[in-house]
């Protein structure tokens, strides 16, 4: 049986075939045993073979294993086995087989990952099992997830990205205190946002900047380990091309945590390789966010950001150091160049750089010497190249101040210029050199006329005893001299630029007699492959002189030189040769973006602005040659005519505009008047409804009238009066009738007072003495002043009304005028109206005549009361007086009967005295007793008297 | 910038009721005729005063499509606030605001603030919605209710606002867990020096946690 097995699979007997045996042994007893016991050491029993017979497992215990991370989710220990069993087919460890086993292996891996995948369930279940903190499950999950990521990127992506909390529990595992898991998560999340937008936005919306910044941060940044590296690739990741991600990285103020990154020490003795890494990456992530490929204002308020916040000064502290690695430096340089692209702040920082030497040189001008350095490494010399370019890219500051240090007047002997060092450069027996310098110098003068003009100027010295040629001149002749290919392309960009654009410029370099005929001597020519490009370039320089030709060398104006073309050249040949330039391989590697990169300083051919002007010439300058003379005087007629028309269409735009304006003024006056018109309306509107009413009031005031039953007659006709005279008028009667009222209380108050005042003088006439009076008296005091202050308030109510009427006469008066514009019935009502209030006022007047005399009447009163208070008061004071009188013989009385007690006692002693020496005295007590009887009696009378 | 409170934002609702719009108007005060769909989610942050106390808001602008339905609801879970967007004149944008409330309830946290948005509010003339309609709808749900024009900057600075100090108003209360970024809310680095207290002796815990 084994036999015929064996040789039907055609495969080797042996232990292979007892493998085989076994794995589906395993995989039965996985499948059916009741006992988790049994089925663990199954699995157990898989995992030690999944490596050995990895195809074997993997093509028959899949399914089963897949069920047991479904079923025995609550045994940490049996789904570890299972995850590492899967994670052991679908790839593979070994990495000492040979690259083409590798390779078979990885397509057996991308067949099982396929086949895990296929049922979207298996990912979302891995994604709940990575929930488990358990070790064991936790670490084999992440890294099979990572596995499969790696074999599958884009479909296990998709899965975990619509699972609604997928990328949210992957992010957990950043958060995992055991250092593996969070690790692992770290090649798991780089694996799981390798370009895929969206999952990378979910990734940094959960957070996962602020944790990786920690995580550098924790681990000594720079100095850090791989895990710093794979941090660092997670942030890349997360950046490069998502400009969304960008934002909220600038926006949560991270850059600014990058700084510190970048604050390396001078020492020369740390830089591990490690470390050389993580700068790299370090830099590179600076770039991601600067890059001239990110949308300008991203990029702008980035660079504004890492000024702000030093890291471009960090960066520059790293460019002037010593014992820095070239690579570090290099990208450095890189890094810097983006930094300060196109920000006039960020440039003016760096041009104030200076390096820390003897004197002090601007950090420009070391660079520029290591540009122009043969012995500097190519990467290095390419970075200054763009730090260059991009210190110059929009900055025409920058590039006035470069082109001043050529100019003689500005020239300064004692130190080296950056115009000099380019000067070198260009001239120097290295073609790098020529060429990095044409460039640079180019890049001066780019979109920049001024310049262009002001380096006409520039006049050099080339041997003794020669005249000084300018620097146009002499980069024609080493043109000319046939030089290296490099040299060449570099010079006729650098003519081209200059040039284009510049009518002075292209006259300057037409009146030189021997440019044009090399030119077409270079272009007519049948030469080789390599010199395709000089003849382009030479093309588009000529095509230049043609575009820009102000016409002014009568021997070289735009015809003559077209019809040179013609004859010498062929008008196809000539397109043909332009077209040389764009059908370049390395042209369009240049076209890509700014920096020059370059795989060999052989490619070092094309620069990235340069193509810009390709592009922009090519077309023009090929219709410029195709047109004929004719033609282009018929265009020349054309545009003269279109320009009249311009003109005439300029001036009705002006006729139009004028119109426009006034009608606008029109407009506002109309719009003004309207308005007018609808305030005016809507007074008149509010007339009539205040007449309306008025009418009604007078309507309801009639009625209230004809209930009193005064005036009914009079009022009865006049139904339509002024309805606010009437109201008026109604509150009047009632503060009339109240006044009334008030009257008649004070009236009665009055008589009460005039009777307690009666009585009072009554009283005070028959009991002039008693005490009491007085007491009445100045009660009866107060309530006459409460009397006047009543009085007194009344008086002021009175002259209220009187006001109010008055004012209502007014009103009335005023009320009139517009009425009277109604209709003549109303005037009539309103003349009825003020006979009433005529009557009212007179009525009121009456009152106040009452009132008046009531005052009178209190006056009089109060007179009265006066001099009975006085005449109490006198009476007052005579009673105290008598008072006193008596008090004053009541004392004397008593004097006198002390006195008679005195005189009693001596008697009776005498008595006594008389009745013991026996004598008879009985007359004499008699005596006595009646005298002290008459006494009393006299002294009565005398009080009597008194009184 | 330094700032009190953070707080994250989403703006969800069907596509072509303005989302993107009232982001841009709030973040570049600046209105955009034709917009571009969005694709997936898009960002933009900005400071605002409350109470005295600068809080950053950080929005997160989604696609109203729904083929990133599944995307957008991975952003509910860390979010503070939800500004729930419909167009005052489609009919259907305002019936699938069920939808789109069962689904923030379901993947968000409890206390996500959610502020019901009648957006187009300068288009009175196709006004399909009524005013009170979307005041019953943010009544029965318990949301906070507002019509906005995104084109005229109208109420859109408030919708931000009021949706912030609601959120702030709850932290006040004790409502919100600060402590849990997972909750879309993060304490300023000034203002959590100065409240070192409480988040220090959690962070010792943690430490402590780490060493078992």
């Amino acid at each position: 049986m084994n036999f015929i097995r064996g040789v039907i699979s055609g495969q080797p007997a042996g232990p292979q075939h007892s493998g085989v045996e076994t794995i589906q042994k395993l995989c039965d007893r996985v499948a059916s045993s009741t006992l988790l016991e049994d089925r663990r050491d199954a699995v157990r029993a898989l995992k030690s073979l999944s490596k050995k017979y990895r195809m074997e497992v993997g093509s028959q215990a899949m399914d089963h294993l897949i069920r047991i991370l479904q079923t025995d989710s609550a045994d940490s220990e049996i789904l570890g086995y299972a995850l590492d069993t899967i994670y052991n087919i679908i790839c593979s460890d070994e990495e000492d087989e040979q690259e083409e086993m590798q390779k078979q292996v990885d397509d057996v891996g991308a067949q099982f990952t396929e086949r895990f995948i296929q049922d979207p369930e298996n990912i979302t279940l891995l994604l709940t099992l990575l929930e488990e903190f358990d070790f064991h499950v936790r670490w084999p999950g992440v890294k099979l997830l990572t596995a499969l990521l790696k074999n599958q990127c884009a479909q296990v992506q998709g899965i975990i990205l619509v699972s609604p909390m997928g990328v949210s529990r992957l992010m957990d595992l950043l958060a995992d205190s055991r250092e593996v898991i969070r690790n692992d998560g770290l090649l798991l999340l780089q694996q799981l946002t390798k370009s895929n937008a969206a999952i990378q936005k979910i990734v940094a919306f959960e957070n996962a900047f602020e944790r990786l910044l920690d995580i550098i941060t924790e681990e000594g940044t720079s100095d850090g380990g791989i895990v710093v590296e794979d941090c660092l690739l997670l942030l890349l990741n997360l950046l490069k091309n998502n400009s969304s991600n960008q934002n909220f990285f600038k926006e949560g103020s991270y850059i600014q945590r990058m700084k510190p990154w970048f604050e390396v020490g001078d020492d020369n003795a740390g830089w591990s390789a490690q470390k050389v890494t993580n700068l790299h990456y370090m830099l590179q992530l600076v770039r991601v966010l600067v890059s001239p490929v990110n949308s300008p204002g991203a990029t702008a308020s980035c660079q504004k950001a890492m000024f702000h916040c030093g890291l471009l000064q960090q960066l520059c502290t790293i460019l002037m150091a010593t014992g820095v690695p070239a690579d570090i430096l290099t990208e450095t340089i890189n890094t810097v160049s983006e930094v300060i692209r196109g920000s006039q702040v960020n440039q003016d920082y760096f041009a104030s750089v200076n390096a820390p030497s003897n004197p002090p040189r601007p950090a420009i001008v070391v660079l520029l010497m290591s540009m122009v350095n043969e012995r500097q490494p190519f990467v290095l010399r390419c970075a200054v190249l763009y730090c260059f370019q991009c210190f110059l890219y929009k900055n025409q500051k920058g590039q006035g101040e470069i082109v001043a240090t050529l100019l003689p007047s500005t020239i300064d002997a004692n130190s080296i210029s950056a115009g000099q060092l380019l000067c070198g450069g260009l001239f120097s027996a290295d073609s790098l050199s020529n060429w990095c310098a044409a460039v640079a110098l180019a890049h001066a003068l780019q979109d920049n006329l001024t310049q262009k003009e002001q380096l006409l100027r520039v006049q050099l010295a080339t041997s003794l005893g020669k005249p000084p040629v300018s620097l146009l001149q002499q980069c024609t002749n080493i043109l000319s001299q046939g030089s290296k290919v490099q040299t060449r392309v570099g010079l006729l960009m650098l003519l081209c630029t200059w040039i284009s654009n510049c009518p002075i410029a292209v006259t300057h370099f037409l009146h030189n007699q021997e440019n044009v005929p090399f030119l077409t001597a270079q272009i007519s020519e049948n030469l080789g492959e390599d010199e395709r490009l000089v003849q382009g370039l030479c093309a588009l320089l000529l095509g230049i002189c043609i575009y820009y030709n102000d016409n002014s060398l009568e021997n070289y104006t735009k015809d003559k030189l077209k019809q040179l073309i013609e004859k010498r050249i062929g008008k196809e040949n000539f397109v043909e040769k332009l077209g040389f330039i764009t059908k370049h391989e390395l042209y369009s590697r240049a076209a890509q973006k700014p920096q020059p990169v370059f795989s060999t300083p052989e490619h070092m051919l094309f620069d990235h602005e340069f193509t810009k002007l390709v592009k922009e010439l090519e077309g023009v300058i090929t219709k410029a040659v195709h047109k004929s003379s004719e033609e282009e005087k018929k265009e020349e007629e054309v545009k003269k005519t279109l320009e009249q028309h311009d003109s005439i269409v300029t001036q009705y735009k002006e006729l139009i505009r004028e119109q426009d304006a006034q009608i606008n003024e029109l407009k506002a006056q109309v719009a003004s008047m309207t308005s007018q018109s609808e305030q005016m309306q809507a007074t008149i509107t509010q007339q009539l409804t205040q007449i309306q009413q008025h009418k009604d009031q007078y309507n309801i005031l009639k009625l209230k009238l004809g209930k009193t039953g005064d005036q009914s007659a009079s009022q009865g006709e006049g139904a339509h009066v002024n309805g606010l005279q009437s109201e008026e008028l109604s509150q009047l009667r009632e503060e009339l009738e109240e006044l009334r009222r008030q009257h008649a209380q004070q009236q009665t108050q009055l008589a009460e007072q005039d009777t307690l005042i009666a009585s009072l003088k009554s009283e005070a006439a028959h009991s002039a003495e008693a005490a009491e009076g007085t007491l009445a008296n100045a009660e009866l005091l107060k309530e006459l002043e409460a009397l006047r202050a009543q009085v007194m308030s009344q008086a002021a109510d009175i002259n209220q009304l009187t006001e109010s009427q008055e004012l209502l006469r007014r009103a009335e008066a005023v009320q009139s005028g517009p009425g009277s514009v109604d209709n003549g019935v109303d005037m009539a009502r309103v003349a009825e109206l003020e006979k009433q209030l005529a009557a009212q006022s007179t009525e009121a007047q009456k009152l106040q005549e009452e009132v008046k005399g009531l005052n009178a009447s209190r006056a009089g009163m109060e007179a009265d009361l006066a001099s009975a208070t006085s005449t109490a008061a006198i009476l007052q004071a005579e009673v105290s007086k008598l008072q006193q009188e008596v008090q004053e013989s009541k004392k004397e009385q008593d004097d006198l009967l002390m006195l008679l007690a005195d005189q009693d006692q001596k008697i009776l002693t005498l008595k006594q005295k008389l009745k013991d020496l026996g004598e008879t005295i009985e007359d004499e007590d008699d005596l006595d007793s009646k005298d002290q009887s008459e006494d009393d009696e006299d002294e009565e009378e005398e009080e009597e008297d008194d009184e | 910038m330094a700032y009190a409170y953070l707080f994250k934002y989403i703006i969800i609702g069907d596509t072509g009721v303005g989302k993107s719009c009232l982001l841009l108007q709030f973040t570049d005060k600046r209105f955009q005729p034709v917009h571009d769909l969005t694709i997936g989610v898009e960002f933009g942050a900005r400071m605002i005063t409350i109470d005295g106390k600068q809080i950053k808001l950080q929005i997160w602008d989604t696609a109203g499509q729904e083929s990133f339905r599944s995307i957008t609801r991975s952003y509910y879970r860390g979010a503070a606030g939800a500004l729930l967007v419909y167009d005052i004149t489609r009919r259907d944008t305002f019936n699938h605001l069920t939808t789109w409330l069962e689904d923030a309830r379901q993947h968000s946290n409890s206390n996500m603030v959610i502020m019901l948005i009648g957006n187009k509010s300068d288009l009175e003339s196709r006004r399909e919605v009524k005013k009170e309609e979307g005041e019953a709808f943010a009544r029965e749900h318990g949301l906070v209710f507002m019509e906005t024009s995104a084109k005229t900057a109208s109420n859109v600075e408030e919708a931000f606002i009021n949706t912030a100090k609601e959120i702030y108003e709850k932290i006040q209360e004790g409502v919100f867990d600060i402590n849990n970024e997972a909750n879309g809310i993060k304490i300023g680095p000034q203002h959590a020096a100065t409240n070192s207290s409480l988040p220090g002796s959690q962070g010792a815990q943690q430490a402590g946690g780490g060493c078992c």
